[in-house]
């Protein structure tokens, strides 16, 4: 719990999401700057703009007038009037036309790369060697699943089955569920078969040999076990979660089927939901389980503190040759890896990190075992980057797939159900 | 998130983290990973989040600077905006909805957006104490949003309307001493006009006379946005309300 009056630096707290957009207040052409930042300009033209008075006074100036002038009464009655409508259009729109990707998987037996994206709700397949060439707008997708029909929304995992190509994958938001594609799906079809899970349900891992899916949770954190053909409203087979678990809002998962153990990454927001005050802030961590664990098991070892570099760390990988375990580290920009039998606060083995690796806010990676290399979503400027397994430091991608220009920033949005505008600076406050 | 404040009297944005039932506020212009100014949070806040949407908003109402945070089951917790650490709520009004809240410092009312519903109460009402009036039924079509405002100099409400959840088709503007089943002043058809969007956020702009929209693609009733784009924040030009 914090102390009065001081400040201290909450890292994994204080990035909300928030967005902030400075929109311009002449014409219709609009400039989308995050502070500090290359700016991004939006290329939406949505026609005529009406003709509207361009303030002459400060946006602060103007904020402060328009307060005191509120204590005037002007207060208005409809009580009488019929309703009239509004029928301009809309002056802007603040979008991405681009894909924001949130997971990438690989399907070795079509030796291709998929890509989650939680803009356009789609299912994007590439070939797993292909590099978009510099100047080319972008790599287009060989298919696409995407439609009503396909229920994704903001998906935020994938899991592609090693012997059917089936694909898994877990709605983060309202959908609460994990939908199974079948390996030849494309365009606006159903899952072969929908399982209900648990609302804030993040990542999917699989234990092949006992054929079970787990679902990490993110509040009330946990981890529930289903078997792996579950559907419907069929119920785990069994749930990781108490206080002990040291789950504290639960995010990317790995297993490691040899040692039978669990990794469950944390962001490290927590409470008791029950009881009120009970909130507080703990250090992002990764917990580690036996990959039997049930009921409220605490794990085996922690990895924590302020070495592990851990900043919203999100999906994970491990390699069961070595048993290292990848972690895209979204706000800290960087691939963190650390060694599966790793505790206490430790340094990672090697960071992917730097001006030259092409990351950009990575939220996923993936091992590829079989040919040693690396695959790294990134959901900052829509591209897929590959590395060799081994990289460490300011490596630049073996390939990279993009699905945008080059220099490409995305917007970020995941989710944009609230807004606010900040009148001092002009600018649009946008959470996701 | 479901919904945030900024307040422009004292530069500061307000958030809650319900996980950790916490409300941050930071400054207007923070940027990157910089901390908040002051975290409300610990057993003396009352704050409680045992729902899905509870604990998930907040509103300021700077000119009084006071902080407001509806909780599940049924309250609403007024802090001092200046508030830091384990503090109590000045006030808690009770027998609330949990929905979206507005306060209008000019015409002193709290104002609640519940289903399809807006209650509206004394900005200063503690206790389990009754709406002082409430705009519903048919003629109203009030809908549900994740966050909408008011517009003091004038007394407006502008609210969701059409029949939803989370988001509504349309934005509609009632007066501050509307009471039972009355229509609203104005309609903005957002869905039909955006291409599809279905708001879910609003915020106001009374310098430039424009309303911003937040829509996600949640829960659509009509279509998908006809560009297949699902988040979007969409600016209209509304001169009436202001």
């Amino acid at each position: 719990m914090r102390k009065d009056g001081k400040r201290r630096n909450q890292r994994g707290r204080v990035l909300t999401g928030v967005a902030i957009l400075a929109a311009s207040a002449f014409g219709w052409r609009m400039w989308l700057e995050a502070s500090g930042s290359a700016r991004l300009i939006s290329t939406e033209e949505v026609g005529e703009a009406c003709e509207r008075p361009v303030p002459a006074e400060s946006p602060v100036r103007a904020a402060s007038e328009n307060l005191f002038a509120a204590f005037e009464p002007q207060s208005v009655y409809a009580q009488d009037s019929r309703t009239q409508d509004v029928t301009r259009p809309p002056l802007r729109y603040i979008r991405d036309s681009d894909p924001i990707y949130s997971y990438v998987a690989l399907d070795p037996r079509r030796n291709e790369v998929v890509m989650l994206d939680s803009n356009l709700w789609s299912i994007r397949f590439f070939d797993r060697l292909e590099n978009t060439p510099p100047g080319a707008l972008r790599t287009e997708p060989k298919r696409i699943i995407s439609g009503d029909k396909t229920v994704l929304a903001f998906n935020s995992c994938m899991y592609i089955d090693p012997q059917n190509g089936d694909i898994y994958s877990v709605e983060n938001d309202v959908g609460n569920m994990v939908e199974v594609f079948s390996d030849s799906a494309e365009g606006d079809v159903a899952p072969l078969r929908k399982l209900v899970v648990t609302h804030r349900a993040y990542a999917l891992a699989v234990d092949e040999g006992k054929q079970e899916l787990f679902v990490s949770v993110q509040f009330p954190p946990a981890v529930e076990v289903y078997r792996k053909q579950a559907s419907g409203e069929e119920k785990p087979l069994r749930v990781l979660k108490g206080d002990n678990t040291r789950l504290a809002d639960a995010h990317g998962m790995a297993i490691d089927e040899k040692k039978k153990l669990l990794f469950v990454n944390n962001w490290g927001n927590i409470s008791d939901l029950k009881v009120a005050g009970t909130g507080r802030f703990e250090e992002p961590s990764i917990t580690v389980y036996s990959l039997d664990a049930k009921g409220d098991t605490a794990p085996v070892r922690v990895i924590q503190g302020p070495k592990t570099q851990l900043d919203w760390p999100g999906n994970m990988s491990l390699d069961p040759e070595t048993g290292d375990l990848y972690v895209a580290n979204d706000v800290g920009n960087s691939i963190l890896v650390f060694h599966g039998t790793d505790q206490g606060d430790v340094a990672p083995a090697r960071v992917i990190k730097g001006t030259g690796t092409g990351l950009s806010t990575p939220v996923s990676v993936i091992v590829d075992a079989k040919n040693r290399e690396l695959w790294v979503a990134n959901t900052g400027n829509a591209s897929a980057t590959v590395y060799p397994l081994a990289a460490n430091g300011n490596v630049a991608p073996l390939r990279t797939i993009r699905s945008a220009p080059e220099g490409k920033q995305s917007l970020k949005f995941g989710k944009t159900q609230a807004v606010a505008y900040d009148s001092v600076r002009q600018q649009i406050l946008v959470p996701n | 998130m479901h919904g945030f404040a900024y307040d422009p009297v004292h530069d500061e944005i307000i958030v809650t983290s319900p996980f950790a039932q916490a409300i941050l506020i930071f400054r207007g212009g923070a940027n990157g990973e910089e901390p908040p100014l002051r975290v409300i949070q610990g057993p003396h806040t009352q704050i409680i989040a045992p729902n899905y949407n509870s604990f998930d908003r907040a509103t300021v109402d700077g000119v009084n600077g006071e902080i407001y945070v509806p909780i599940a089951p049924k309250s609403i917790l007024v802090f001092d905006q200046q508030a830091n650490g384990d503090v109590a709520p000045k006030r808690r009004l009770d027998g609330t909805q949990g929905g979206a809240i507005a306060v209008d410092p000019v015409h002193n009312v709290l104002v609640e957006n519940n289903h399809d519903a807006l209650m509206i109460y004394d900005r200063t009402a503690s206790g389990n104490v009754k709406p002082k009036a409430v705009i519903e039924g048919p003629k109203a079509n009030v809908g549900t949003m994740m966050t909408f405002q008011v517009y003091p100099p004038k007394g407006w409400i502008i609210a969701g309307c059409g029949p939803a959840y989370a988001s509504s088709l349309a934005i509609c503007a009632w007066s501050i001493n509307d009471n039972g089943d009355v229509a609203p002043r104005w309609r903005l058809p957002a869905q039909q006009l955006s291409g599809g969007y279905q708001p879910s956020g609003i915020a106001l702009d009374p310098v430039h006379k424009e309303i911003m929209l937040s829509a996600s693609g949640q829960k659509i009733q009509v279509a998908r946005p006809s560009s297949g784009i699902m988040n979007a924040v969409t600016t209209f030009y509304w001169p009436e309300i202001y």
